[in-house]
């Protein structure tokens, strides 16, 4: 009797078993498939949004030139400086004169990647100085997206395949280890995060202060330090860009996984400072926009 | 001469109205100092190195000379000449009893003199924080040919600005493109402000110093450190003069042509 009792129970715990295996998996492959539609949706907004910023770019040919030849004269104009500079002096700060290029060529594909995704937040501030976020805020997508995202910028994606394939065809010179890419590869990911993160707080500081272009250019002053190894510069300089204004963790730290320099305590510290600064500056945004009065609107 | 001192005072008192705006612009120059501060001081850091003809010292003063000269000469009202034309406010100019380029050159020097006076400011705090070793010109006729040439530095660049925002007589959209190419990029590099122009080989050397961007920044700094000989000082000055002549001939003619193209769009 007992034997059955006990079948009885091991019957029912398999079917609860069994129920909530079932349960899980309709679960997760519904979230999964709300997840990838989500995705596809957003994918397709953005699109659509970039393709509008390409279509006014493209209006006016003439300025879209000019912008084009500004950009590519100061990129040539300072590899030209570093490889002067570097093989006059014989090495800067240990590092020789290909290290040194490929240095300033990591950080233009981040800063360049940057550039060409968050155009958009340039314009921030008239849409809260105007109260135009609210035709944002009303509408069916993540305000955050639109903000970030709404206006890809032509000319910086013009630039970023040449700048890809120099840094390729520099680092290929350099003879770096399959690991050593690979860390690159995920610190060039991490340094976008962090960039993302930058410009979310950028724009939520946009709502409660008002000001955002001086932010964002003093960020911009500031990550050019990051054109050359932050070990050029002395402490407490060198500490300060690295871990409070984190040019070296976003701008430096790739190239030096790149030439296999960087330990792995600061490996990790890179990426837990790229997913924290994520959800920090998300849990800040969240609080930033419930400050937006809509004045003006 | 009252109408434009006054002018250049109410020009002073509207950049005092926004004092934030100005501080951050100002905080951004020392960045970009900093940069290339650093850079240099790295490249200089065995002891008793010259390179590109400079020692620490000479080099670290042209870094410090550069926020000074670019305080003077690069700091600038007239850039907004193009958005003037291009909205039609040019018009409310015209009607007045004034003469235009005095009246951007007053409000430049109003500019001006602010922001040496800052620049003033952070060299003293920069020097007290990096305690760079500095070379003093003692030669009085070396620093009346640097205030000379800085003179020169002024005029040349207000006129170029003139020249480069004439381009929105034809093409109002364009303003700010072409000064972002020529009197931000070009004028970045050429005029010695990111590094002295001695680091590139001699003949390039030779064809950048036929241009007016050295006669900017490089050629007073070069003055002030004493690193001219005679004859090169002479026909630095000569080059220097010819550019101005060129340039304010060239400004009279597009300027003539470019009212005449002028539409008042937006009035």
């Amino acid at each position: 009797m007992e034997d059955k009792e006990k079948l009885q129970i091991n019957n029912y715990k398999l079917q609860i078993v069994d129920l909530y295996k079932l349960f899980i998996t309709r679960i997760k492959s519904v979230e999964l498939k709300t997840w990838i539609k989500r995705l596809g949706f957003y994918i397709k907004i953005w699109w659509m949004m970039s393709k509008n910023a390409f279509m006014m770019y493209f209006n006016q040919k003439s300025i879209l030139a000019i912008f084009l030849a500004g950009k590519i004269f100061r990129f040539t104009f300072f590899i030209i400086f570093l490889y002067f500079l570097v093989s006059g002096s014989k090495g800067l700060a240990g590092y020789n004169t290909n290290q040194i290029i490929f240095f300033f060529l990591s950080f233009n594909v981040i800063d360049i990647t940057s550039q060409f995704l968050f155009r958009e937040v340039y314009r921030f501030r008239t849409l809260v100085v105007s109260g135009d976020l609210d035709l944002i805020l009303t509408k069916p997508i993540n305000p955050l997206f639109r903000i970030l995202f709404g206006g890809a910028d032509v000319i910086d994606l013009i630039t970023i395949p040449p700048v890809v394939a120099a840094t390729i065809y520099m680092g290929a010179k350099l003879g770096p280890s399959a690991v050593s890419v690979f860390l690159y590869i995920l610190l060039i990911i991490n340094s976008l995060l962090i960039s993302t993160a930058f410009h979310i707080l950028v724009v939520s500081m946009a709502i409660i202060t008002l000001e955002i272009d001086h932010t964002v250019m003093i960020f911009r002053d500031l990550s050019r330090l990051g054109t050359v190894p932050i070990d050029v510069f002395k402490q407490p300089l060198r500490g300060f860009i690295t871990y409070v204004v984190p040019i070296g963790i976003m701008l430096s730290f790739p190239a030096k996984a790149f030439l296999g320099l960087l330990d792995w305590n600061s490996v990790i510290v890179s990426f837990v400072f790229g997913i924290t600064s994520i959800f920090m500056t998300l849990r800040f945004w969240n609080f930033a926009i419930k400050k937006y009065t809509s004045a003006s609107s | 001469m009252n109408k434009y001192l006054q002018v250049g005072k109410i020009s002073l008192r509207q950049e005092i109205a926004y004092p934030i705006n100005f501080i951050m612009w100002r905080v951004r120059n020392v960045i970009q100092i900093l940069l290339v501060y650093f850079l240099w001081d790295a490249a200089f850091s065995s002891p008793g190195r010259i390179l590109f003809g400079y020692d620490r010292d000479k080099i670290l003063t042209y870094i410090f000379g550069i926020m000074l000269v670019r305080a003077f000469v690069l700091s600038s009202k007239s850039m907004d000449v193009a958005g003037e034309i291009s909205r039609g406010e040019l018009s409310n100019s015209l009607v007045k009893p004034i003469n235009y380029f005095k009246y951007w050159l007053s409000r430049d020097l109003a500019s001006k003199v602010l922001n040496l006076l800052f620049a003033t400011i952070e060299i003293v705090v920069l020097y007290f924080v990096l305690k760079p070793p500095v070379f003093l010109q003692g030669n009085l006729l070396l620093i009346f040919l640097f205030m000379s040439s800085i003179i020169f530095a002024i005029l040349l660049f207000t006129i170029l600005l003139f020249i480069v925002s004439s381009v929105t007589f034809w093409a109002p959209e364009a303003g700010w493109g072409a000064h972002f190419l020529l009197t931000v990029v070009i004028v970045e590099f050429l005029s010695g402000v990111l590094f002295p122009l001695d680091v590139f080989p001699l003949a390039v050397q030779k064809i950048i110093n036929l241009t007016p961007f050295p006669y900017l920044v490089f050629f007073p700094l070069q003055v002030y450190l004493g690193k001219l000989t005679s004859p090169e000082l002479v026909k630095g000055f000569v080059v220097d003069a010819l550019w101005l002549i060129v340039f304010m001939y060239f400004l009279n003619k597009i300027w003539k042509k470019g009212l005449k193209a002028y539409e008042g769009y937006g009035r």
